[in-house]
């Protein structure tokens, strides 16, 4: 049906879909290959996979965002396993849904506060009579906050499919004789997996990008291939050099993407 | 999923919950302080709200943020409902599979890559940095989730909805505005306000390709917090967090009026068998 | 005397992938008759629908309306309508709106809306249901509003989609009675889709039976009933013991070991065929009495019968159905009259059997 009407809607759409999705990515991949003379040349690549800096960055990029991802999931799934048991469990998830809500740059803001020299974490601290601590700008600090922002993105999709289970499975396990562990270990979470596979993506691929996070709380400590990105196109003016590593960027994100094969929506209700 | 939560889950999200809640509390409640940092309460003042509204410029800000939230969300709302129903009548199965993955490209970027992109276009095509340049990559990375938001809808009609439209003999202009368009109202709407949420909640794009001239909320802060703590900011936190707040009101109502529909239809569905 | 209202003629439908959905299919529906397309799931029945009300394409043959040719005319712009089998109600609409729709679009007047949908809400018993919505109503009011949506727009040729498939069995039965008053009263032609073969025995004038895109037979209910061409159709429409057997010459056909006289002419001798006999017509008697000997095997009470499952020494099943009980591993006797048996030809066309039955019935 409505043949002479497809155009019409199709037009618009393959529009976009050829200037902000694909011209955009081609373009990146076109710049990777100049340098900052706008010469042709491999250079940036090879650069990249010779100089320790690069390929150091990239190691911590990958450990930052592999530990805010795990401690993103062992908080997590804990937490979505007792909301999904909870009486009144939908407005339980709004409540985690709604921090989500709220800028993340004040989110950050918030933590410079909290963790500064007089903040309020330090003043805990010194309650519990230990020693002050210079949490900002050091790596862990950016780990924490990092992971803090994540949560709710990783608890959403854990607690979907959690919900999505029927409990007669539950009772069917604990029927033929199961312990809760054993129920758990080998009913509930193999049966949750997509959700912890989505939770991954939500929260791995713009771990390994959040400049300013990394700016606001990591201070120059932590280099992680996003802030790279970011110098290149903004302080430095070496596109090229900011396409390459860009050019890695997607390249993980589609590893990471292969690896955990599910639909990725960072949806907050 | 059955059984209880236990006690010591019970206090588990307890304590992950004060633990999400805690910053943001504190960054509000400091807002309130007579001071001028976020470590020692001095007593409630509301000095620092009456400086940020008496911030030309802040207020300037504002403005610009909530206008292209506005226009970005309207115009990707329109092109992601065409795109919804492109998708929608694509008519083989690897047209609409490609259709949907290039759609989730700008969804599963991440926000530099988006960011540097459109640089380097906007660039490429001589375009100006400002005003256009943030509206244009705006809605250029709402449309796919206004996408997925109307696609559902659409694909849940069933088709003999539109078949006996066209059976009684209404044209497809009719169909469209009489069947269709009332049928996926809801996801329009949601996909509308998550439009609006994606625009205002975004940094890393619009820091790429704003220039120098123009700014947005997200912009001026993080260029202020990286001057240090300023209450200021504080106090805007307190007034977008009530912003958010009325947003995702309106956005919950929508959902649960969607859903409670939803329900009576599968009663009505269920009791027929 | 009738006129034929629609026909198809030598109708092809192949899809993409190969698939071919509707082989050769020619028939003509007559003004005011109710008529029935009876297959299993995927026969094509559908399909022949939809592209009688044009909702896809045929891929050769022609689909003519009233004698014209409507193959390229849209399903908007076609004098017939049809009832789906999910209704199809429009959710965002009351019962009023979505009945008044085809007259909506038609640019009717408003005063002739108004009398049109209460009397199209009338011929359904729901005129008090207007200002409902359609999130209010039963599946069983939800199907007759979609049966008013449809004859709203006085259509020459009803089709209906399985429109009895979501009732529970109750409802079903009622409005089966209701459909065939409601296609006397308004004395148009009833295009009915279904898989149920009572239903269409009960409803229909004609019955044309489907399988794998052809249409095998066509005939009144009881015609199909008694003389089905062939093992699909003699299966597919009500409970059949299906026994192969040898024609010795006309009137007299040979199975399990014995000869038997029967009513049936027209084969080649010693000519291979299939004997049918529905449960009905078997008799239980003393195995002295009987014409077969079986052995019982399992019963089960159906309410007005006794549903009995028997083997014979060759192992065939037999499915017989009595008032009386029997005894679970007793040999009994099985009699039938040669009326009760009906004998089918392998791969015989249509034509080439009601040629035969022609020869020598009257």
């Amino acid at each position: 049906m409505k043949k002479n009407f497809r155009g019409l809607f199709f037009t618009p759409y393959v529009l976009w879909l050829a200037m902000f999705v694909i011209a955009p990515v081609a373009l990146i991949f076109y710049y990777s290959f100049f340098d900052i003379h706008h010469n042709f040349t491999l250079s940036n690549y090879q650069e990249f996979f010779t100089s320790g800096t690069y390929l150091t960055m990239t190691a911590n990029s990958v450990l930052y965002a592999f530990l805010i991802t795990l401690f993103a999931i062992l908080i997590s799934y804990p937490m979505a396993l007792v909301i999904s048991k909870l009486k009144h469990r939908d407005l339980w998830i709004l409540l985690v849904i709604l921090p989500t809500w709220i800028n993340l740059l004040l989110k950050a803001y918030a933590f410079i506060g909290l963790l500064s020299h007089d903040g309020l974490v330090n003043q805990l601290f010194q309650f519990f009579g230990l020693p002050i601590q210079h949490m900002l700008f050091t790596d862990s600090s950016f780990i924490l906050v990092a992971a803090y922002i994540q949560i709710p993105f990783m608890i959403l999709p854990i607690y979907n499919s959690l919900t999505d289970i029927s409990g007669s499975y539950i009772r069917a396990s604990r029927d033929l004789g199961a312990t809760k562990w054993q129920t758990l270990t080998k009913v509930i979470i193999p049966m949750t997996m997509p959700g912890i596979k989505s939770g991954i993506q939500i929260v791995f691929i713009p771990s390994l990008s959040l400049f300013m996070l990394s700016r606001l709380i990591g201070g120059n400590k932590v280099i992680t291939l996003g802030t790279a990105v970011e110098e290149h196109f903004l302080t430095t003016m070496n596109w090229g050099m900011g396409s390459t590593i860009g050019v890695v960027l997607i390249i993980s994100m589609v590893i990471v993407m292969l690896l955990t094969n599910t639909k990725r929506k960072r949806r907050r209700a | 999923m059955e059984d209880k939560a236990s006690k010591t889950g019970k206090i588990y999200i307890t304590i992950v919950f004060l633990l999400l809640y805690i910053p943001i509390v504190y960054l509000i409640l400091y807002s309130f302080s007579k001071g001028t940092t976020m470590t020692n309460f001095q007593g409630f003042s509301l000095k620092h709200y009456g400086e940020l509204f008496a911030d030309k410029r802040m207020l300037a800000i504002f403005l610009n943020t909530i206008l292209i939230a506005l226009l970005s969300s309207v115009c990707s709302t329109i092109i992601g409902t065409m795109g919804a129903l492109a998708v929608h009548n694509a008519k083989r199965k690897h047209e609409r599979e490609t259709l949907l993955s290039l759609n989730s490209i700008l969804l599963v970027s991440p926000d530099v890559i988006i960011g540097a992109s459109f640089l380097i276009f906007f660039t490429a095509l001589k375009l100006p940095l400002g005003f256009w340049s943030v509206l244009l990559s705006h809605i250029a990375f709402e449309i796919p989730i206004v996408l997925l938001l109307v696609l559902p809808r659409l694909d849940e009609m069933s088709p003999s909805m539109t078949n006996a439209a066209m059976d009684l003999g209404a044209t497809p202009a009719q169909i469209l505005s009489k069947i269709v368009l009332p049928y996926i109202q809801p996801g329009i709407i949601a996909g509308f306000f998550m439009a609006i949420t994606y625009s205002l909640d975004d940094f890393a794009v619009t820091f790429f390709v704003t220039g120098n001239g123009f700014t947005t909320l997200s912009v001026e802060i993080y260029s202020r917090a990286r001057q240090g703590i300023s209450l200021e900011i504080n106090a805007l936190a307190g007034i977008m967090f009530i912003f958010s707040l009325i947003l995702v009101g309106v956005y919950y109502l929508i959902e649960t009026h969607n859903a409670r529909n939803g329900r009576k239809k599968n009663l009505v569905e269920v009791t027929d068998r | 005397m009738s006129k034929t209202i629609v026909e198809l003629k030598n109708v092809y439908k192949k899809y993409d992938d190969g698939f071919t959905a509707l082989k050769n299919i020619s028939f003509k529906l007559q003004e005011g008759e109710f008529y029935t397309l009876l297959g299993p799931s995927g026969c094509g029945k559908t399909t022949i629908l939809q592209s009688i009300a044009g909702f896809t394409e045929v891929t050769s043959g022609q689909v003519l309306f009233d004698g014209k040719k409507i193959n390229d005319i849209p399903a908007n712009k076609r004098q017939l309508n049809t009832v789906f089998q999910d209704y199809a109600l429009f959710p965002n609409m009351n019962v009023f709106d979505n009945v008044a729709f085809g007259l909506v679009v038609h640019n009717t007047k408003k005063e002739e809306i108004q009398t049109r949908v209460h009397d199209a809400l009338k011929m359904v018993q729901l005129e008090q249901y207007a200002n409902r919505e359609i999130g209010e109503l039963s599946g069983g009011q939800q199907q007759r509003i979609a049966i008013a949506r449809a004859i709203v727009n006085r259509p020459k040729v009803l089709l209906l989609d399985e429109p009895l498939s979501a009732l529970d069995a109750k409802l079903r039965k009622d409005m089966q009675y209701e459909l065939r008053e409601l296609q006397q009263d308004l004395g148009i032609t009833f295009l009915f889709v279904t898989h149920d073969q009572e239903e269409a025995l009960a409803m229909s004038d004609q019955i044309f039976v489907m399988n794998k895109g052809e249409i095998l037979q066509k005939g009144s209910p009881v015609d199909i009933y008694d003389e089905p061409i062939n093992h699909f159709v003699a299966d597919f429409i009500g409970e059949s013991n299906i026994i192969q057997g040898k024609m010795v010459e006309d009137y007299q056909v040979a199975f399990l070991g014995h000869q038997f006289e029967c009513s049936d002419a027209g084969m080649r001798p010693n000519e291979p065929v299939e004997v049918v006999i529905r449960p009905e017509d078997l008799v239980i008697t003393t195995p002295e009495k009987g014409k077969l000997q079986v052995k019982v095997d399992t019963q089960l009470f159906r309410g007005d019968y006794y549903e009995i499952l028997a083997y014979d020494k060759a192992g065939n099943e037999w499915l017989i159905h009595s008032t009386n009980a029997s005894t679970d591993d007793a040999i009994v006797g099985l009699t039938f009259s040669p009326d009760d048996m009906h004998i089918m030809r392998y791969n015989e066309t249509e034509a080439k059997f009601n040629h035969r039955l022609e020869s020598y019935e009257d």
